[in-house]
């Protein structure tokens, strides 16, 4: 992130006073990846500009693990991919070959400023979902390439599971009402 | 006390007595009584006086079927105290009483019963005189109306709501549902098998037969990883896709199943005769219960009605808990029986024919009357058979046939994914009951492509003699009950027949039968049997009414859960919250409603004329920011707008008016055309989802070469506005040229200011000098730092939402919502302007000619009133002539005016400038306001294109 960027849990963010609840809890832990990288493209010759630049997309509404980035693909042309801040070069050298490339390649969605992303885990995972999400997100049920695009804690939001955790991604403004909801609705006092 | 020793009382643990209160009264039970069970084990029978005659009532099923013993708990209405869990410490109070329950004012009403006939209410309340009902009936109904107290402090703590997802729901732990439960889970199926008793067994718990093993079962189904058992649940109603609330103490699970398998069984179901709701009349199965489950010997001298079997179990249930048995009443043969009807007579018990004619007691059955002679007892047992529960199926689109031979009902459900099971499906014998579970299991579990053997079915010897149905005659004094609920008696069914609703929902409605709590579980049947016979069909003619959702009674704070709020807030929160801003929600966003503390009035003052006089910044990021972008973008904006925006340049700025099909005005914002094929456009706070949605909508059909982002959050925006806002960002590092010539108004440019990219618009929502700044939200508190940097030489300020309000009607701009209703056209606005007369289409062109054709009506203005004049509210009417022809929607006293000012609606004829119209303001009194020009200040529009 550039010096002028504040996310919405980080000091002087909007939900700065939310933030105490996030945490390595025990029995669920919740981190803010708000910051992470990540890149979405939408609209016609999303797909195809991806697709030439040796991006392998999976189905609609499925998830699928790249070099150095997941790529979600929302729809045939709504795809976002997610990076690791531990290895962000891949992800980096796609998006600037995307700013440099002519049209058409389809629009950037916004995705790293539209969307919060809260990674969660830890033993209460299984309860807190079942309580927050009406989709069955067990695991067995919902399988590792599958995406969820629902309702979370009461807003509109992606769910996706790697690793036995959840990840959730939903609109930034309700960063602080989400996290709320994740504590005190996800069966914690 | 009349407790049993074990093994009666399966549910009660003696070792640990409970202290409880009802009615001021000490009591004490054990862990594991229900209310209604300690205090019957404590001679304490009368629960509750009756809705309408306040008769004592008491328990009648012990399955909480009847409202009979709704009870107040502490600051909780309403609770079934057949059903409620006794806990220490609980003070119990009776509901529906003027008085005490013992010493009822009310039971007058008993003796009142002739004035108050079936439907009385829908003619009593007429008259006298016109005035009589607000005088005298609505206050006397608004005092007797009601059951329990609400207590309104009560907070609405421990309520829950989770989602539960299984292959197979089993609703029901009677022996069909555990053996359903128990088959699907072993063959490998994820089961949830859910009960509202606190223990599985359903009927065996208080029923049991030798040649079942019940704790064996239980065993089983317990050991089973995949099954998850829920007791104490309530499965209170069927969705769609099989998605049931699941109500377990104060948490709802919402349970999504593949397959269901309704497993519900019968309600037993109650004798018409006079005085059949004295409390010591029971179910078989209630005396059953109450023998088993809690160790209550139920009476002293009995008298058992045996329309079927079950009667024949309860008696010996009663000899075994050393009740005499004075008479056993056969309305039938029971062919078969004749063994154990000969034991009963060994034991004491007169064998009669017939059936029970009246009851009669005080607050407790003393005698009944069976062939003219009145037989002393304490207890009666009235056993005539069960109706499946067919609310659950009937939810689901069962339809409920009715055997008039027979007497049965049965339940016709062709669902995929949905079963029945045992005695629902119209079943008896356990046996074959059993068998039934398992096979609605197989089933089941060959539509989840799960493997499993065919059940053969198992012959049902005890069908034959399963259902009764005695005669229904009206008693001639009266007080026969069809719905303890209501009070209603057979006479007021009949008499509701004769008034002419012949069909049973007209019957419903008129009589109220089957509107209570207990939702005609004991009145349906009888009402269709009368029914019937009022009018000379069958039963299955007559049919039963309409079953929805809920099945039962649940509290609005299990329906609500957690009670979070929704909340937004701008990138800028913080910022706002450190500047000292009061922060206020609009819809789910929060804003600065001022800044600063103390008086609120001298504030916003401030902050208008820091806006008039050097300029202002105010958060804009909750407009509606939407991207249009692909090769038809300006062709798709063309169809949604009323401008033109397909010939609109790079670089322009454009007003947007959108219209719904009725030609009604539903958003208003800008269009920025960033690029021949991009536009950046704002929408209203409120209504920008609404227009996203309406756009993806539109798009799907115009199927045009264009993609919608909604930027909303993604987009943070601040308006510098003021004389000197040009000063400010000329202050700032920037490559954007803010200069008049550099930067016309209504255009727009996209750089970097400060170091961080910006979308800049030159639009003018105060009058004033205004740049709009929207950036991406995570550089948006940089944006605002290194604006009020720049600007704190020359005065700076930040400014709320009522200043913007205040700034904008001087200027007569409108809000979109605030001064437009579901009707409004451009025209009535005077935003004729905004319409394009070129374009060939756009939504609502053909409306807005046509409404057109017809005329205007009224006309939105700008209003002053002279000083001293008592301001009027929003919502005032505007009147001519005396009646109404429209309303104020905005209003505030303008500091820069040092007048009021409003916009409001007046008739088209009084729109011209200078014209004075009246209002009526908020104390009645009749006030004149002045019609205005376009704009209050600065109407030449020259402050904001310097």
């Amino acid at each position: 992130m550039q010096a002028t960027q504040t996310c919405p849990f980080s000091p002087g963010g909007a939900a700065e006073d939310v933030a105490p609840l996030l945490g390595q809890r025990d029995d669920l832990s919740v981190s803010d990846r708000s910051h992470w990288p990540r890149f979405g493209l939408k609209g016609s010759g999303s797909a195809d500009w991806l697709a030439d630049a040796g991006v392998a997309l999976p189905a609609a509404n499925r998830l699928s693990l790249s070099s150095g980035f997941t790529i979600l693909r929302l729809g045939p042309n709504d795809i976002t991919l997610l990076g690791d801040p531990a290895a962000p070069e891949a992800l980096a050298a796609l998006c600037a070959r995307w700013e440099a490339a002519p049209g058409p390649k389809g629009y950037s969605s916004w995705r790293e400023e539209a969307w919060a992303w809260l990674h969660l885990d830890g033993r209460a995972l299984e309860d807190a979902l079942a309580r927050l999400c009406a989709v069955d997100l067990r695991p067995g049920r919902f399988v590792p390439e599958a995406i969820a695009q629902t309702r979370f804690a009461q807003v509109d939001a992606v769910v996706i599971r790697r690793g036995g955790a959840a990840e959730v991604f939903f609109d930034i403004a309700a960063s602080a009402a989400v996290l709320r909801t994740i504590r005190h609705g996800g069966g914690h006092p | 006390m009349t407790r049993l020793d074990a093994p009666f009382g399966s549910r009660i643990d003696r070792s640990r007595p409970i202290s409880f209160s009802f009615e001021g009264q000490r009591f004490t039970g054990y862990e594991g009584d229900t209310i209604a069970s300690a205090l019957a084990a404590s001679g304490q029978w009368m629960l509750s006086r009756s809705f309408k005659y306040h008769r004592p009532r008491g328990a009648f099923s012990m399955a909480g079927a009847e409202a009979n013993t709704l009870v107040q708990v502490g600051s909780e209405p309403n609770l079934a105290a057949d059903l409620t869990p006794l806990a220490e410490g609980m003070v119990v109070s009776a509901q529906n009483v003027n008085g005490s329950l013992a010493r009822d004012r009310d039971a007058v009403m008993d003796r009142l019963g002739r004035f108050m006939p079936v439907g009385f209410y829908y003619r009593t309340f007429m008259g006298p005189t016109r005035k009589a009902w607000l005088k005298w009936w609505e206050p006397l109904i608004r005092a007797k109306a009601g059951l329990g107290v609400v207590d309104l402090a009560a907070r609405p703590d421990g309520f829950d709501k989770s989602h539960l997802h299984c292959d197979i729901l089993v609703v029901g732990a009677g022996p069909a549902g555990l053996a359903a439960a128990i088959e699907a889970a072993e063959a490998g199926a994820d089961v949830i098998l859910c009960d509202e008793s606190p223990d599985l067994g359903g009927r065996l718990t208080y029923a049991p037969e030798a040649e079942v093993d019940l704790t064996a079962l239980v065993a089983r189904a317990e050991a089973l990883p995949a099954l998850r058992i829920m007791t104490g649940t309530v499965c209170n109603g069927w969705f769609e896709d099989n998605w049931l609330p699941l109500i377990r103490g104060k948490a709802l699970h919402r349970c999504r199943a593949r397959e269901v398998i309704l497993a519900t069984g019968g309600i037993e179901q109650p004798a018409v005769f006079r005085g059949n709701d004295l409390p010591g009349i029971l179910t078989g199965g209630a005396v059953r219960r109450l023998i088993r489950h809690y160790g209550v010997r139920p009476g002293t001298r009995s008298v058992i009605l045996a329309g079927t079997p079950d009667g024949l179990g309860a008696a010996e249930d009663l000899l075994d808990a050393g009740t005499r048995i004075a008479a056993l009443v056969l309305p039938r043969d029971l062919p078969g029986h004749a063994e154990r009807i000969g034991r009963l007579r060994s034991a004491g018990a007169e064998i009669l024919t017939g059936r029970i004619e009246a009851a009669r007691g005080g607050t407790h059955v003393e005698a009944v009357q069976v062939g003219g002679r009145w037989i002393d007892c304490d207890l009666v047992a009235v056993s005539v058979g069960h109706a499946p529960s067919w609310q659950l199926p009937c939810q689901a689109g069962a339809r409920l046939g009715y055997d008039d031979a027979t007497c049965r009902f049965s339940l016709d459900l062709a669902r995929d994914g949905l079963h029945l099971a045992g005695s629902v499906a119209g079943h008896a014998g356990t046996a074959a009951v059993t068998a039934d579970g398992r096979r609605a299991a197989v089933a089941a579990l060959h539509a989840l492509d799960i493997d499993a053997e065919d059940v053969s079915p198992c012959q049902d010897v005890e069908l034959a003699f399963a259902h009764c149905a005695l005669p229904l005659i009206p008693h001639p004094k009266g007080r026969d009950f069809v719905d303890f609920d209501e009070d209603l008696q057979v006479k007021d069914i009949v008499s509701a027949v004769r008034e002419g609703y012949r069909e049973l929902e007209l019957v419903k409605r008129f009589s109220t039968v089957g509107m209570g709590p207990s939702q005609g579980r004991h009145s349906a049947l009888a009402t269709a049997r009368i029914v019937a016979a009022a009018t000379g069909r069958s039963v299955a003619e007559t049919g039963v009414t309409t079953a929805r959702p809920p099945v039962g009674p649940e509290t609005l704070g299990a329906l609500a859960g957690h009670g979070h709020v929704e909340e937004r807030r701008t990138a800028l929160h913080a910022r706002h919250l450190e500047a000292g801003a009061e922060m206020r929600p609009v819809g789910a966003w929060w804003r600065p409603y001022l800044y600063g503390r103390g008086d609120r009035v001298a504030r916003i003052t401030e902050e208008v004329r820091a806006v008039r006089e050097g300029a202002g910044l105010l958060d804009v990021s909750t407009l509606g920011k939407l991207e249009v972008r692909g090769p038809d973008a300006g062709a798709f904006l063309d169809r949604l707008y009323t401008m033109a925006h397909a010939n609109q340049p790079v670089g322009k700025v454009r007003y947007c008016l959108m219209l719904n099909e009725m030609a009604a005005v539903i958003d208003d914002g800008v269009a920025f055309r960033m690029a021949d094929d991009v536009f950046y456009v704002t929408a209203t706070t409120g209504a920008v989802a609404r227009v996203y949605a309406d756009m993806a909508l539109w798009n799907a059909q115009w199927r045009m070469r264009v993609d919608v982002a909604n930027l909303t959050a993604a987009f943070s925006g601040v308006n510098v506005t003021g004389p000197k806002a040009r000063d400010v960002l000329q202050a700032l590092s920037s490559e954007i040229d803010f200069s008049p010539a550099g930067f016309p108004y209504l255009e727009g440019r996209i750089g970097v200011v400060a170091g961080i990219p910006v979308r800049a618009m030159r639009i003018g929502f105060t009058g004033e000098l205004s740049y709009e700044l929207h950036c991406p939200s995570s550089h948006a508190p940089a944006l605002w730092d290194a604006v009020m940097a720049a600007g704190a030489p020359l005065g700076l300020r930040p400014y709320g939402l009522e200043a913007s309000r205040i700034l904008r009607l001087e200027k007569s701009h409108i809000l979109i919502g605030q001064d437009t209703d579901a009707l409004t056209s451009p025209d009535e606005l005077g935003f004729g302007w905004a319409v394009s007369k070129t374009k060939a289409f756009f939504v609502g062109k053909r409306a807005l000619e046509m409404r057109r054709r017809l005329g205007e009506s009224r006309r939105l203005v700008g209003l002053t009133f002279e000083p001293g004049t008592e301001a009027p509210g929003e919502s005032c009417l505007v009147l001519r002539g005396g009646e109404p022809v429209g309303h104020v929607t905005s209003v505030a006293h303008s500091p820069t005016l040092g007048r009021v000012i409003a916009l409001a609606y007046t008739h088209v004829e009084d729109a011209a400038p200078g014209t004075e119209v009246t209002i009526r303001a908020r104390s009645g009194k009749l006030v004149t306001g002045r019609v205005a020009g376009h704009a209050f200040v600065d109407p030449e529009n020259r402050r904001q294109e310097i």
